[in-house]
């Protein structure tokens, strides 16, 4: 790791910032006490066995979830003093979702289900829906369902699902573990190019090869921060 | 997007959907089938109730004091207190004619028939009664009496025929094809007995005949003694008891409102001034029979109703709570992705409409199918599907459709999308 890099990512106005953040599922302590700091521009990688916080940790980010202590900012805006509006329209101007399982909706097309996303957050645009799923090379399989789509290509539409509506943040919870080999360098090569183009791209995993392709890996055990190290420099 | 979303969705599991509409589909055939018995069963009852008689009774006004309606010792009065023949069309000349279903006059004595005493009634059996706006009208007891039972031929109105009621056919021997010698005071008449009448009444120990030969038997040319009379009557109601104590209670609004509704009362008292020198009263207990019989029925068929109403909204609650549990990943999505919470309540109450519409619609076609089928093994005739039903039905179907959506629904706003994405739940 290197001094000067990660002296520079902290001294950073941090976009994401975490502050003695709790989150207990009755007797379980799923996060204890994370403080930590994302910048604009980064790529994170969350790393840690199963059961270590990382999914949870990323749920309170994107107000998917609430934090039962400590608080979380957001461009240095409290989360916990939004109310349920503001929250949703926070999610939907600023927050991406990539999942491990796609969940794309079965009776959807692809272009439609891309287009919901347009839908929840203002206006629908054909066009640039199928832009998108062009991009990530899904063009020939727009009007196809869900179950007529291999893993990667499910996985595409749901980063085109993701990207539609131009967030800064992509946050990728598992992004590659349903895939084979060959999707999975597809995935992550999408990512990097995202990553390049200036969005922040938090990821979660738990394979230390895939968290490599980030350049912040934060280590997380038991729900408590572990330590980080740098592989590259944050691109600002 | 929307109309997209809803079509794409409720195509999707059509397995669950159709049992969403056969579940709506049974409760709106049931509710349009009992719906159009109910509008059209209080005529149809009325009808059916028409087999047990004459609900209303016309006879002279000094006569109408008599306790009894055709005692055993009737016979003949003075002229002066019989009703003139000639004023019977005055009968569909009232405001309420074409609920007049038919009437029979009748005119009774006694008389020797082959030496023994015997209460001879003179009547109409099926008589054509030409009337200017229905030249092939027929009244009688064949039309108002259906409870007669004749074992043989009716009478011919024209001829001197007879029916022998069953128990004075039994102590006399008489049968269909015998001929009677009558004779009252100097006048002798032989009549043919055409067939055995049965009516659980009076006329079982009576000679029944044609008016006209009762009229020469008994010189009474032209006369008649009282009149029955069936009339399609409604219900009765506050007003028309209040008119029965005292018309002349009635404010103008009130009399109005009596006068055009097909009351009994309100039949009789227009009979009453079509007919002067008469008195025209309802046999209550026929005309009150229909009322209670009709008025019951309609509240069973409301209760069935309602009940097949809450049964279909409780399977459609169940039907949706299923499919709420079945798609919380699909709503957990929905509100990851910014959805508004009614934005998906929109998803699930067009989806619970659209099942109600489809069920409506072909709830309606059953529904007319089982009111025929209702009305013929009933009635013996089919019912008049009312269209009035279909509108109503429609939505009625909706209505539950979205009431069993409620409850199921108030879970929507419930589920954590972190939860159901990850299988927390």
């Amino acid at each position: 790791m290197s001094s000067s890099l990660l002296e520079k990512a902290t001294t950073q106005t941090a976009a994401i910032e975490t502050v003695g953040l709790c989150k207990r599922f009755g007797q379980v302590t799923a996060l204890d006490h994370v403080n930590l700091r994302i910048h604009r521009g980064e790529f994170t990688a969350f790393m840690g066995a199963s059961g270590s916080g990382k999914t949870t940790l990323m749920n309170i980010m994107t107000c998917l979830d609430t934090a039962t202590e400590g608080k979380v900012l957001l461009d240095g805006r409290d989360v916990a003093t939004f109310d349920d509006e503001m929250r949703r329209k926070f999610r939907s101007e600023k927050i991406g979702l990539v999942f491990q399982q796609f969940h794309l909706i079965p009776y959807l097309s692809a272009l439609e289900n891309v287009m919901l996303a347009q839908h929840y957050h203002s206006v629908v645009d054909e066009p640039t829906a199928l832009k998108v799923l062009e991009q990530f090379g899904m063009g020939h399989r727009v009007h196809h369902l869900p179950k007529q789509l291999s893993g990667g290509e499910q996985q595409r539409v749901c980063i085109a699902r993701a990207l539609v509506n131009e967030p800064p943040f992509i946050f990728a919870d598992e992004p590659t573990g349903n895939l084979d080999e060959e999707n999975e360098q597809v995935v992550m090569d999408f990512l990097k190019q995202l990553h390049s183009q200036g969005r922040t791209i938090i990821m979660v995993t738990h394979n230390p090869d895939l968290a490599r392709s980030a350049n912040r890996i934060v280590r997380l055990h038991h729900g408590k921060y572990l330590g980080e190290e740098l592989e590259n420099a944050p691109k600002v | 997007m929307l109309p997209r979303l809803i079509i794409q969705s409720w195509r999707h599991n059509l397995r669950r959907k159709a049992l969403a509409v056969v579940t709506v589909l049974f409760a709106a055939a049931l509710v349009s089938a009992l719906l159009a018995v109910s509008i059209d069963v209080g005529d149809k009852m009325a009808r059916e109730m028409k087999s047990y008689g004459a609900n209303i009774l016309i006879e002279p006004t000094g006569q109408a004091v008599l306790p009894a309606l055709l005692g055993e010792n009737a016979s003949p009065l003075p002229s002066q207190d019989l009703l003139n023949e000639s004023d019977l069309p005055n009968i569909n000349n009232i405001f309420w004619r074409n609920n007049i279903l038919g009437y029979a006059p009748l005119l009774v004595g006694r008389a020797k028939a082959n030496g023994r005493d015997t209460v001879i009634t003179g009547t109409f059996f099926n008589k054509s009664f030409p009337l200017a706006d229905e030249p092939g009208y027929h009244t009688g007891h064949k039309v108002i009496s259906t409870y007669w039972n004749v074992s043989g031929e009716w009478p011919d109105d024209e001829k001197t025929e007879a029916l022998v009621g069953r128990k004075l056919a039994e102590s006399t021997g008489w049968k269909a094809g015998d001929t009677v010698e009558l004779t009252q005071s100097q006048r002798r008449l032989r009549v043919k007995i055409t067939g055995i009448l049965e009516t659980g009444s009076a006329e079982d120990q009576q000679l029944v005949l044609p008016l006209v030969i009762a009229q020469k038997l008994f010189n009474q040319e032209g006369k008649v003694q009282s009149i029955r009379i069936s009339a399609l009557t409604v219900p009765e109601s506050q007003l028309s008891r209040k008119a029965r104590r005292d018309v002349e209670s009635l404010n103008a609004g009130e009399y109005d409102s009596w006068y055009c509704t097909a009351y009994v009362s309100s039949i009789a008292h227009q009979l009453e001034e079509a007919l002067p020198g008469t008195a025209v009263r309802p046999i209550w207990q026929v005309a009150a029979s229909e009322g209670v019989v009709v008025g019951k029925v309609q509240l069973l068929l409301i209760v069935a109703t309602v009940a097949a109403l809450i049964a279909a909204s409780m399977g459609i609650a169940s039907l949706t709570t299923t499919s709420i549990l079945e798609r919380t990943q699909e709503i957990g999505l929905m509100k990851a992705l910014d959805a508004r919470l009614w934005q998906i309540l929109a998803l699930f109450y067009a989806e619970s409409a659209l099942n109600g519409l489809v069920g409506g619609l072909l709830g309606c076609v059953a529904g007319w199918g089982l009111a025929q089928l209702i009305g013929r093994e009933l009635f013996g005739a089919a019912l008049n599907f009312n269209w009035i039903v279909v509108p109503t039905v429609l939505a009625l179907s909706i209505l539950i459709s979205l009431i069993g959506t409620w409850i199921p629904a108030q879970r929507i706003a419930k589920l954590y999308p972190a939860e159901v994405l990850y299988g927390r739940h």
